[in-house]
């Protein structure tokens, strides 16, 4: 194994060791079985109904395992995913500066490009598990509630209508799994970046989680509809478009684009505030 | 081996290093003194590639820190006053860890630098149940892997009780003896680096006030001399122009060679039974330097 490659595994096992970075996991589980008691309240499925009934499909088909995943995702992704990767991506430099693990690391001949590029791939990885893991326990979870049938995919924030057979659901929910992850990475990045500027962890994740809220309530906001593509959080929604009846590629592409330039931005700033900072007891 | 060249250092306007240029040779044992504030800190950054100087550069075996990082600091250790680790891993995998961003170094020399730090039986515990005294020795271990040829120390001692301060000398004496070691030492303790080091550099308020050797400053060189027959040793001492400076300490003229004197108090039968240069302490070296730059000012 080459040097990164060793001091990458070493990042990893860093981040893994640490109680909090599995919070989140926990955390989610809970929330998802909350989602799930939640949509069990006879006025909730009497809505539920009603929408899939109006469209002209019967309930019990599509009222299923893959129907609760998608709901229990959309409701909360968006809300916790952001606090717990601003959370592990807010600590990932200035924690380290806090506890003085950096200045150890600094005595080192390791350039700060490598410590960028090192603790940037932790945070990808954390990601990924993360959503990974989200979205294959919201899966299992549907599963068990409902069990197979059909896809029936609602999300009025993106003009989304849809009803899948459970094979096409299926597959469009797995292709949905790396878009999710990629559309959270920024939430990573950007907490990253501010991680590298002289702050406390907390305040990384804070300044983090107030530019998602602010975006994602600006894009929410029906006077600035036609300028929904100025908000990240409509970029990172790129996933739910996986949903469509006929899924449309040139949009997911633009959007993923939109997302690398973004994060590949971040990385370079990071780095460019790591590199002109003095560490100093 | 190791060169600061005309280093300074500004932080938002305020001078924290005036342009300083040190070198220190190969297997020597130098300490950095000075007051809180001094600048020993910075220069310690510095030397590290930790803090960016406003003016100059640090070359290590002749490679530019500011330049060549890799190749300057791959043959460097530093611990700092307060060694930090992840404490919720073990020592072990702290020192794994660290190494790793040195070189791939092997078991066998972590191993041996466990056993140099005396830490065998502790060293798979989490650094979370560790001592302050076992942290500085863990400290000093990742600092020996992969083996260093400079070893920067920022109060390696503090902290330690006697009998680990005690052992923390040793240890640094037998690793200049047997590895030809270079050394810089930031501490407070004045004794400590008065029994450890060849030379000094004093700091203060950023500026460098001495570098080299404390002990050749003294002028006039002073001598205890006892004898038993004080009467006939005076008239010796009288020829040969010594002035009293204290109680049995005597000035020596610069001319008079002192194994000369020591002929002619032998030859006088005197009895002498003490003839020694009095070395007057680090401290007291220290404060004069410092107040009279004090003074200066």
């Amino acid at each position: 194994m080459n040097a990164w490659g060793r001091q990458f595994g070493f990042e990893l096992l860093r981040l893994f060791a640490r109680k909090r970075t599995y919070i989140g996991f926990g955390v989610f589980l809970a929330m998802e079985v909350g989602v799930l008691l939640l949509l069990r309240v006879p006025a909730v499925q009497r809505s539920m109904r009603r929408v899939i009934e109006q469209a002209g499909y019967a309930f019990e088909d599509y009222y299923s395992g893959l129907s609760l995943a998608f709901l229990i995702i959309v409701w909360t992704l968006f809300l916790l995913g952001a606090l717990y990767l601003a959370l592990v991506g807010g600590d990932m430099v200035s924690k380290e500066v806090e506890e003085g693990t950096l200045r150890m690391i600094l005595c080192r001949p390791i350039s700060r490009a490598r410590i960028i590029s090192l603790k940037a791939a932790a945070t990808v990885v954390y990601t990924v598990v993360l959503c990974v893991f989200i979205c294959l326990s919201a899966l299992g979870v549907g599963m068990l509630e409902r069990g197979i049938g059909g896809m029936f995919v609602y999300a009025p924030a993106e003009q989304l209508f849809a009803m899948h057979s459970f094979a096409v659901g299926l597959e469009r929910f797995a292709i949905a799994i790396p878009l999710i992850a990629y559309g959270l990475l920024p939430v990573s990045f950007l907490a990253f970046f501010f991680s590298c500027f002289r702050m406390k962890p907390a305040a990384a994740t804070v300044l983090t989680l107030s530019v998602m809220f602010v975006d994602s309530v600006f894009k929410n906001i029906p006077f600035f509809e036609d300028v929904r593509h100025f908000f990240l959080t409509h970029y990172m929604g790129a996933w739910m478009l996986v949903f469509a009846p006929q899924i449309p590629w040139e949009s997911i592409l633009e959007r993923v684009l939109f997302l690398a330039g973004l994060m590949g931005t971040l990385l370079v700033g990071s780095w460019l505030v790591l590199e002109r900072r003095d560490f100093k007891s | 081996m190791v060169r600061l060249e005309n280093l300074s250092k500004r932080f938002r306007g305020r001078q924290a290093l005036e342009p300083l240029t040190l070198e220190i040779p190969r297997g020597e044992i130098v300490g950095l003194l000075g007051h809180n504030g001094a600048g020993k800190s910075t220069t310690f950054g510095m030397i590290l590639g930790q803090v960016h100087p406003s003016t100059g550069e640090v070359f290590v075996e002749g490679a530019s820190v500011q330049r060549e990082r890799a190749r300057a600091l791959a043959r460097v250790g530093a611990i700092f006053e307060t060694p930090s680790f992840y404490t919720y891993l073990s020592g072990w995998t702290n020192l794994r860890i660290f190494a790793a961003y040195s070189a791939k170094v092997d078991r066998a020399e972590l191993e041996a630098a466990v056993r140099l730090v005396g830490m065998e039986k502790r060293i798979h515990d989490p650094v979370s149940v560790y001592s302050h005294g076992m942290r500085q020795r863990l400290a000093l271990a990742q600092a020996l892997v992969p083996a260093p040829s400079f070893l920067l120390l920022d109060e390696p001692t503090e902290g330690l009780d006697p009998e680990g301060i005690h052992e923390m000398r040793n240890l640094i004496l037998r690793l200049r003896e047997e590895r030809g070691m270079t050394v810089l030492l930031a501490s407070h303790l004045l004794a400590e680096v008065e029994h450890l080091c060849d030379r000094v550099a004093v700091l203060k308020m950023g500026r460098l006030l001495f570098s080299g050797r404390w002990q050749d400053t003294l002028s006039p060189r002073v001598y205890r001399i006892v004898c038993a027959d004080m009467a006939r040793a005076n008239e010796v001492i009288a020829r040969c122009g010594l002035s009293l400076v204290g109680e049995g300490t005597y000035a020596v003229p610069s001319e008079l060679d002192p194994a000369a004197l020591l002929e002619a108090l032998v030859g006088a039968r005197a009895g002498v039974t003490e003839f020694a240069p009095e070395r007057p302490s680090l401290e007291a070296f220290y404060l004069s330097v410092s107040a009279a730059e004090g003074a200066g000012r």
